[in-house]
This record gives structure tokens, C-alpha cells and sequence, in this order.
């Protein structure tokens, strides 16, 4: 058995390839993106050694402030939204729903797969006010709601709301899938006993269901913040960062600055930023995992 | 024709005279071209060759990097010409036409430079930006190359001189493509419906705005969304304000973006959206729904330069038909400061050549098209270009010749809000114009926030 | 009061369904809408007609058809390679005695933390010097690179529940590495392997950052950098071309996923995410 098991020739060949690739593409990248962050400009055009000056500048950029922040409140609500509401729905799916399940499952499923973009240019044209009333204004207005209707990606004080509440929309049924996974795996009869011993529904979920799911939330934790961290490709179509920079992300910063200034040192002291922002959150949530 | 050499005149007059309080001069790389062999070994010394003849059909593959689609705009005149000469003048000549976003474009030239991969011609912003790639020298001395190869009496002398100034060079490194004068464009049949005439003065003006307001017409559709848009109309009532020197000034330090004139530019644009004049949410419209919004009765005033006479043009786009939409300058404040005949005048994009694989081939297309583009431009879409063209007046349309009129009358000239600012201070003072409009920013704020990346940039 | 409950619970399925299908029916509607009808009917109205000239657009000057493909090839291609290395290398890490087995895996394990934003960079000039940007093979070998971290963490916690009996009785049966690989190993990795499809699928389908960055001609762009420049195609505005294209690039995948919808389920619930 351990023969086999240790093959040094198919263990080569199953890991060197994949790990050449990563070692090259991902591995090297952070490490190369570190270096240039002690440099300014752009190699080619501009290229100077800059030391710590970049870091520094990071802290009194106001402009980076500002997008940390529209960050931080970005990745903590999507998050909690998308796999809250996806758990939700899920316990809704498994408790409540007795007709029509696959059907129902199946619709909430879709917007998962429209591509983002698409779903900007949808929601940009939703949340319309001038020329023409979009969706949610046209629907407001003709239930008498006039006072409610708004400029909502127009103005600094809900574009990031609409931003967040439009991606939510998007992957809470995929949460909601993999939650009502588990949930499916919880032997019906714990819960059967539970409820001939007296638990009402609230303390079924706290004292049996939730820990029961525990493992999968920090999974899903996990993927929505990998997926958040990144914010650009929605925030891009939909409002392209704007009113101001209300819905400029990091990202989106690093971008500008990168390869609109054409200072890929600074950009890159961003980029580093980012990365240690992923890190210390994926630690925080694997915290939370003691099998870890 | 006569209408034509007297507007070319008073534009080189008045471009010199406005211009030359512009910042320095700085000795520009005045290099000779470019001197490698050509691609495929048919060509003779650069500096013997003879330009006079005809075409000698050099074997040539280009690339152009472009932000306009191949059937909008300046793309459909750069297609054209390009098929016609592929077609008409040198089979053996070839091209790739690749489009990119506006908003990527400086992106993908930056990397493109910085692995000296540049495409033969790309669109690229005249003024601090290209001025960065002439320090480079990664781009390729257009002026002198038109002069070697006799096609600089083509350009129009007051375009050439306007991007010179703007790039700060002697000599000229991108070709035009466009000779604008801005202001603002007007729908007569609102404008009737509310009572009121094209405005003179400022406070003619703000009367205007207000009887339109008090009809129920949205005064003014402005493309917030695109940014520039609004920051155009901040300009617009600073430099009247301060004269045309007001942004050089600032942007050479003899005077501070925070002073009592700039802020009041500012003012005034918040004012009118807390009067209601934009109509809801006007930071989330773009130039184009505010252009289709004034050709459509939705609004009634809308600020644009003279490109704009392309999609006025077009009866699809402009439902007010051939005379429909009207035209004021800026409204005058102070006589003495800015005056009637003062325009907001620009090139639009312009396209720049790479300097390495410059060579003989690319240096024939370049005469074609130098040749062309004014006749193609002015035939096709009734535009000016900022080239010698030879179409007779009478075929013009009425917008174009609106325009040309325009022109004609114009005696200083003056740039827009971001000319002179480097691209840190030009996108705070893009995208602050947003949150100025919605109220969330003073003007004092906005125009500290201008005056504070202008500090930290230097 | 029960039945009161009920129906609350009905409505309340039933607004969510709404909320979740809405927005894609109004697309799919208003895609047949022509230009001036969005001027003058308020936006819940529905189509007057079916103006297919909105479809021919999107095809044709939109290019959908090639943004299509080259999202497809790139996705597929690239999903391949992933699912691929993700079992290969996944039962290496957890079943296979090797040395350096843990560092390695720990290595794999940072990638989920490396956000694309950090490497885009310098993937850009390392891409300039090989002479791999704007092109479909420097796009698929990123999407695979920034594949593997994410499905290496879902397959290890199947593999780790793998029986190691089964392994067993299969090596006393004569099975060489590569026999016990593909033909025990494989199949009962298919739910993990479903899991890693989709999440894959999701992500790459919808990748904008890097297509953005290291695509720039036109012939080899994705959907996704297609439909951020397509109002600059169409100079103004045209919605109904614009949701036409969206709606396009959408149907497919609505189809795909309502046959395999079952399939797909299937493997995203059953034993999935144990963690």
C-alpha cells in the first residue's frame, strides 16, 4: 500500500505541473508586487527607487482612505447579506416549502449565472431616474410612492447600498443551495426528537441546526469574502465608482493608479495592502474553524 | 473659399495671442524622425527620399489603437481612409484596427510604452499626457516629418499651434482631430414654448434658466455622469469670471484654485442643481442621453463642443430636424475680463505615432492621410478636423456652417477645466464635480480638494 | 391562524421568487423593445411587439457571437485544467506519503488569500516580456493558476473523507498509482468535482479584471469586456441592443443550467462542504 502511495514518480507528475504554474503566476507575483512597491512610476517611462515614501504616502492618502472604507463596509455587508440571506433561504426551502421545490430552487439559482457586467447594465437601467424613470422608480411612482423616487446610483448616499443590495441579489441563491446541502444532511430524526421534546423553532436553530452548520458557513464565509475582497467587476458596470468615489473600491483605486498615472510603484504598495487585507480577514474567518 | 483663408488667419491670430501666456516653452526633443530601414528592404535613405512623386507602394502593415468604434464617430473617417488607400493607392499596404475604451486607453498605451511596443498610431489626449510620452521620446515628431515630407501646409496652422501650446513643445507631436469651439447648444422650440431668447449676458442668462425652469422644461441636461461634462460649465462661468488665463494661472502657481474666482465657478454649478435645473440624478447621465435629451424636447439647453454637429447631423439622432437646435456662446459676465468673442476651443483626441517603427511606408500613409481626413471629414460628417479641405460652403450643412461661422468670429480661445492639470488633480477634480453637484461638497471643498492634489502632486 | 401563517409563508415564498426572476424577466422583455418606446412607456411596461432588429445588432455589430466564444473556450478550457489538477494534485496532498507533502499543501493554501488586484502587475510585465498579452493562451493559463486554491481547499476535505479501505482493497487488487487515479478515485470524487465546476464556472465566466487588462483586440475579448464597451459601439445609448446582447450572453447558460440543474444540485448538496 504505502508502495504505491509513494510513487515519487506520479507524485512528480501530478504536482509539478500545476505547481509550477502557481509558483510562477500567483507566488511570485505577491513577491514581485512587494518589490515594486518601494519603487514609483512605471519601468520604462519612469522608474525610480522611492524606499519607504510610498508606504508613508499610503497613510496620508486621503483618496485611499476613502476607499478602504468604501471597502470595509462593502465586504462586511455583502458578505453577511449574501450568506445570511442565503441560510434563510435555505431553512425556508427546507421548512416551509412543500410544493414546488425544484422549481423554486431553480429560479433562485438564476442570477448566479448572468455575468456580472450584464447585470451592472441591468441594474443601472433599474435604478434610472433621468431621462426616463427606471424600473424601480416607474414601479414607485405608480404606486404612489413619488416621495421615494430618487437618484439612486446618483447620489453618494445609497449608490453603495444599490451597489451591495444588486450583489447580494446575485449569489444569495447560490448560498442558499449549498446551505440547504447540509441542511438535507441533518438527520431528520435529531430534529424529530427535538421538537417531541418541546424546542420551538428558535431553539432548534440555535441549539441544534447551527452548530450543526457550522462547518459549511465558515466554507461559504470563506468564498464570499474571496469573492468581495476583489470588488470591481459590479462596482465598474454599475456605477464606475462613482457618484465621486463613493463606490470606488480599492481595487478600483489600484487600477487608477497603477495604469492611469502610470504609477505602478504606488500601485503595487495598494496592491500589497489588498493582499494583507485578505489575509488577516481569511484568518479571522478560519478562527472560527477548529478542524483547522 | 474666400470665407475659408480669412478663418484660418484669425484663428492662427488668436491663437497665438491666447496662447502664448501658456506656461514654458521647454526645448522639445527636436529629433530628425526616425532613421531605421524600412520594414521589407525597398526603401532608400531616409533623408534622400523624394516625396513628390508618386506613391511607390511599400510593402506596410500598421496598427492603430482607437477609442472610436470603426462606425462612430472619427473611426468611421480613419476606416475610410484607410480602405481607400489600401484599395486606391498601395495594395501592399495593410492595417489592424483595434479598438479600447476611452477610459482604458491611456492604460494599455502606458504598458505598450513601457515594453516600447507602441502601435504605429493611437488616440491619446493632447496636452500633460502626451507631453509625458514626448519626454520619453516614444513618440514621434509629426511636425517635422510633415515638413520632410511636404505635407504640413495640410494642417491648419491655428490646430498646430493650439496642440503645441497645449503639450508645452516646439514642435508638433500629434495630429488633430478635431478643431472645436464650445458653448451652448439650444432647442428653439422649448425656448419659444417658455418665451425666451438665446442669452448674451450672464444675467440674461440666469433669467432664461429660470423662466425655462418655470414652464415645467428641465433648463439644462448635462453629462454628469461623463464628469467633464459638468466640469465644462464650471469652467465656463471661471473663465468669464477671471479671463481666459484663469487655469494656466492656477496651474502655474500665480494664482491658487482656491482663490475667490474659482470658487465661485464652482458655486455656480451647485447653485443650479439646488434650483432644480438638472433635473434628477444628473450624475447618473452621460453626454450621449443628454445630448439625445435636448434633441428629443427633454431638455432645453445642453453644452457641447462642435463635434457635436456629427449627431445633429443625423436625423435619427436630432428629432428638431435641420434648423431645430440653436447656438450661444458662453454668456458674458464682464466684458472687460472675457468677452462675446471668446470660445472654449480644443482638438478633441488626437492621434500620436510611435516613434521606433516609424519609417518610410508609415511616412506615405501619413501623407495620404494628412491629405484626406479634412475633405473626408467635412463631406462625410460636416465636421472640421483641424485640416485644409476643399469642400465648396454651399454643400455644408446648417450646423456645420453654424459652426464656421463661429469660428470665424471667435478672437481668443481658452482651454477646458483640465487642460493644464497633471492626472492626479484632473481626476480629483472629475470626480469631486459629482459630489459638488449633489450637494455633499462646498465649493470651497471642492476647490481645496483641487488645490490640495495639486500640492502633494508638485 | 394556521392557515394564516401559511398563506403569509406562501406570499412570502412568492415575493422572493419574484425579486429573484424579475429583474431577469424585464431584461428579457425589454430586449425586444424598440429605441423610442423606452423614451415614452414607463420602464415595467411591456414590449409592444418583438423587434428582433435588437438581436440582429447584438450579433452582428456587437460581435456577440465572438465574445461568446472566446468566454466559452476560456472557461471550458480552463475548468478542464482545474478539475483536472484539483483531483490529481488533491489526493497527492491527503493520501500520498511524501516529504514535503504539508509545506506544499500550506503553499497551495496561501493562493486563496492573494487577491488578482496584487498580482496584476506584475502577471502584466511578466506576460509583456513572454509575449503572452492579448493572447487566449496567457488568459486560460491565469484563469487556471487562480483556479487552483480554492478547488484544492473543496477536493482535500472530500479526499480526507475518502475511505481507506477502498484504496486498499484496490492496491491488494493490483491497482497501480495511476489505475487507483482514474478509475477508483475519479468517480467517487464526482460530487466534489460538480462543486468545483460551478464555483469555477462562476468565477471565470465572470472574470473582468484580467480579460480587461491583458485583452485588448477585439476578436479575442470575452463577454464580459464586450459588454463594458458596448455603448461606445453604439454611440448612443441603444438599451434595446444593449439588453439584447446581455440577454444573449445569458440564455445559453439559463438552458444549460435548467437541464443540468438536477445534476448540478446534486452535487453541491449531497456530502458537500463537510469543511
Amino acid at each position: 500500500m504505502n508502495k504505491v502511495l509513494s510513487n515519487k514518480k506520479a507524485i512528480a507528475i501530478f504536482v509539478l505541473p500545476p505547481l509550477i504554474l502557481y509558483s510562477i503566476l500567483v507566488a511570485l507575483p505577491v513577491v514581485w508586487s512587494f518589490y515594486y512597491s518601494f519603487f514609483s512610476g512605471t519601468p520604462g517611462l519612469k522608474w525610480e527607487f522611492a524606499g519607504i515614501a510610498n508606504y508613508i504616502k499610503l497613510f496620508k492618502d486621503s483618496n485611499f482612505k476613502a476607499a478602504l472604507w468604501v471597502n470595509i463596509r462593502y465586504i462586511a455587508i455583502v458578505m453577511l447579506g449574501q450568506v445570511g440571506l442565503g441560510l434563510a433561504l435555505a431553512l425556508m426551502f427546507e421548512f416551509w416549502l412543500k410544493r414546488f421545490k425544484s422549481l423554486v430552487r431553480t429560479l433562485v439559482f438564476f442570477p448566479v449565472v448572468l455575468p456580472t457586467v450584464a447585470v451592472g447594465h441591468l441594474f443601472a437601467k433599474i435604478y434610472e431616474i433621468q431621462p426616463n424613470y427606471g424600473l424601480l422608480n416607474s414601479v414607485l411612482s405608480a404606486v404612489g410612492l413619488e416621495s421615494l423616487v430618487q437618484p439612486w446610483i446618483g447620489q453618494a448616499s445609497t449608490a453603495l447600498y444599490c451597489l451591495i443590495a444588486m450583489d447580494i441579489w446575485v449569489a444569495m441563491g447560490f448560498y442558499a443551495i449549498i446551505y440547504y446541502g447540509a441542511l438535507l444532511d441533518i438527520p431528520g430524526d435529531i430534529i424529530e426528537a427535538a421538537s417531541i421534546d418541546g424546542c420551538n423553532g428558535r431553539q432548534l436553530f440555535r441549539h441544534i441546526i447551527a452548530p450543526l452548520l457550522k462547518p459549511v458557513t465558515i466554507t461559504c464565509l470563506v468564498f464570499s469574502f474571496t469573492g468581495t475582497v476583489k470588488m470591481f467587476e459590479s462596482a465598474l458596470a454599475l456605477t464606475g465608482g462613482g457618484p465621486g468615489n463613493a463606490t470606488k473600491s480599492l481595487s478600483m483605486y489600484m487600477y487608477n493608479v497603477a495604469f492611469g498615472y502610470n504609477n505602478m510603484g504606488y500601485g503595487s504598495v495598494i496592491a500589497i495592502f489588498v493582499f494583507a487585507l485578505c489575509f488577516v480577514g481569511s484568518k479571522l474567518i478560519r478562527r472560527f474553524d477548529e478542524s483547522y | 473659399m474666400k470665407k475659408k483663408v480669412l478663418a484660418l488667419v484669425l484663428m492662427l491670430c488668436l491663437m497665438t495671442a491666447a496662447f502664448s501666456g501658456c506656461g514654458k516653452d521647454e526645448g522639445a526633443q527636436s529629433n530628425e524622425g526616425t532613421s531605421q530601414e524600412s520594414n521589407q528592404g525597398s526603401s532608400d535613405n531616409v533623408n534622400t527620399s523624394d516625396f513628390t512623386g508618386e506613391d511607390p507602394q511599400l510593402e506596410k502593415h500598421i496598427k492603430i489603437l482607437s477609442i472610436w468604434a470603426e462606425d462612430n464617430d472619427n473611426g468611421i473617417l480613419i476606416n475610410n481612409i484607410l480602405q481607400r488607400y489600401q484599395d486606391e493607392v498601395n495594395p501592399n499596404f495593410s492595417y489592424e484596427y483595434e479598438l479600447v475604451s476611452a477610459d482604458d486607453m491611456k492604460t494599455k498605451i502606458a504598458t505598450l510604452a513601457s515594453s516600447n511596443d507602441l502601435p504605429d498610431f493611437f488616440a491619446y489626449e493632447s496636452g500633460t499626457p502626451l507631453k509625458e510620452l514626448v519626454d520619453a521620446g516614444k513618440v514621434l515628431d509629426i511636425g517635422s516629418e510633415l515638413e520632410r515630407i511636404g505635407a504640413m501646409d495640410m494642417m491648419n496652422p491655428s490646430a498646430v499651434s493650439l496642440l503645441k501650446n497645449l503639450a508645452e513643445t516646439n514642435e508638433l507631436y500629434d495630429l488633430p482631430l478635431g478643431l472645436n469651439i464650445e458653448g451652448f447648444w439650444y432647442n428653439k422650440a422649448l425656448f419659444e414654448q417658455a418665451g425666451v431668447e438665446a442669452p448674451e449676458t450672464w444675467d440674461e442668462f440666469e433669467v432664461v434658466l429660470e423662466k425655462l425652469h418655470a414652464a415645467g422644461i428641465q433648463p439644462l441636461s448635462c453629462g454628469a455622469g461623463d464628469k467633464w461634462g459638468a466640469t465644462r460649465l464650471v469652467n465656463a462661468y471661471t473663465v468669464r469670471l477671471l479671463g481666459e488665463n484663469a487655469m494656466t494661472a492656477a496651474a502655474n502657481g500665480d494664482a491658487k484654485y482656491t482663490d475667490e474666482g474659482y470658487v465661485e465657478g464652482a458655486a455656480k454649478i451647485q447653485e443650479w442643481a439646488e434650483k432644480g435645473y438638472f433635473g434628477q440624478g444628473v450624475t447618473t447621465v452621460d453626454m450621449n442621453t443628454a445630448g439625445t435629451m435636448l434633441c428629443s424636447s427633454q431638455a432645453a439647453i445642453f453644452y457641447n463642443g462642435s463635434w457635436f454637429t456629427s449627431n445633429l447631423n443625423d436625423p435619427t439622432y436630432n428629432l428638431q430636424g435641420e434648423e431645430g437646435i440653436g447656438f450661444f456662446n458662453i454668456p458674458v459676465v464682464d466684458s472687460k475680463v472675457s468677452d462675446s468673442n471668446s470660445y472654449s476651443m480644443n482638438c478633441g483626441n488626437i492621434l500620436a505615432m510611435d516613434k521606433e517603427k516609424y519609417d518610410d511606408g508609415t511616412a506615405w500613409f501619413l501623407k495620404y492621410f494628412v491629405e484626406e481626413i479634412g475633405n473626408e471629414a467635412m463631406s462625410t460628417q460636416g465636421t472640421v478636423k483641424g485640416y485644409v479641405y476643399t469642400v465648396e460652403e454651399g454643400e455644408m450643412t446648417h450646423y456645420t456652417s453654424l459652426v464656421l461661422d463661429k469660428i470665424m468670429n471667435a478672437e481668443t480661445a481658452f482651454a477646458w477645466y483640465e487642460a493644464k492639470m497633471s492626472s492626479e488633480v484632473s481626476t480629483v477634480a472629475q470626480e469631486n464635480v459629482q459630489t459638488l453637484i449633489n450637494g455633499d461638497m462646498t465649493p470651497q471643498e471642492y476647490m481645496e480638494s483641487i488645490q490640495e492634489a495639486y500640492d502633494l502632486s508638485r | 391562524m394556521k392557515t394564516l401563517k401559511k398563506i403569509l409563508i406562501k406570499m412570502l415564498i412568492f415575493i422572493l421568487c419574484l425579486i429573484e426572476t424579475y429583474p431577469i424577466f424585464w431584461m428579457l422583455t425589454a430586449s425586444f423593445k424598440q429605441q423610442h418606446e423606452w423614451v415614452s412607456k414607463p420602464a415595467y411596461a411591456l414590449n409592444s411587439g418583438f423587434h428582433f432588429q435588437n438581436y440582429i445588432d447584438a450579433w452582428t455589430r456587437g460581435h456577440m457571437s465572438t465574445y461568446f466564444f472566446n468566454s466559452l473556450v476560456a472557461t471550458l478550457v480552463a475548468l478542464f485544467f482545474i478539475v483536472y489538477f484539483s483531483v490529481t494534485v488533491g489526493f497527492a496532498l491527503t493520501k500520498m506519503r511524501w516529504k514535503m507533502r504539508k509545506k506544499v499543501a500550506m503553499f497551495f493554501d496561501m493562493g486563496i488569500m492573494v487577491p488578482i488586484a496584487t498580482a496584476l502587475i506584475p502577471l502584466f510585465q511578466i506576460y509583456n516580456k513572454v509575449n503572452l498579452l492579448n493572447s487566449r493562451t496567457g488568459l486560460i493559463l491565469v484563469y487556471i493558476a487562480f483556479g487552483l486554491s480554492l478547488s484544492f481547499f473543496l477536493v482535500t476535505s472530500y479526499m480526507r473523507a475518502l475511505p481507506q479501505e477502498i484504496l486498499e482493497a484496490a492496491v491488494i487488487d493490483g491497482c497501480d498509482i495511476y489505475r487507483l487515479m482514474w478509475h477508483i478515485v475519479m468517480p467517487l470524487m464526482k460530487n466534489a468535482v460538480m462543486t468545483i465546476l460551478v464555483l469555477q464556472f462562476f468565477f471565470k465566466w465572470n472574470d473582468l479584471l484580467f480579460s480587461m487588462t491583458f485583452i485588448s483586440s477585439s476578436n479575442l475579448k470575452t463577454i464580459q469586456t464586450g459588454l463594458l464597451y458596448f455603448e461606445t459601439e453604439f454611440g448612443a445609448k441603444n438599451w434595446g441592443a444593449i439588453f439584447a446582447s446581455v440577454s444573449m450572453s445569458v440564455m445559453p447558460l439559463l438552458f444549460i443550467y435548467i437541464l443540468l440543474n438536477k445534476r448540478v444540485i446534486e452535487g453541491l448538496t449531497s456530502g458537500a462542504v463537510k469543511g
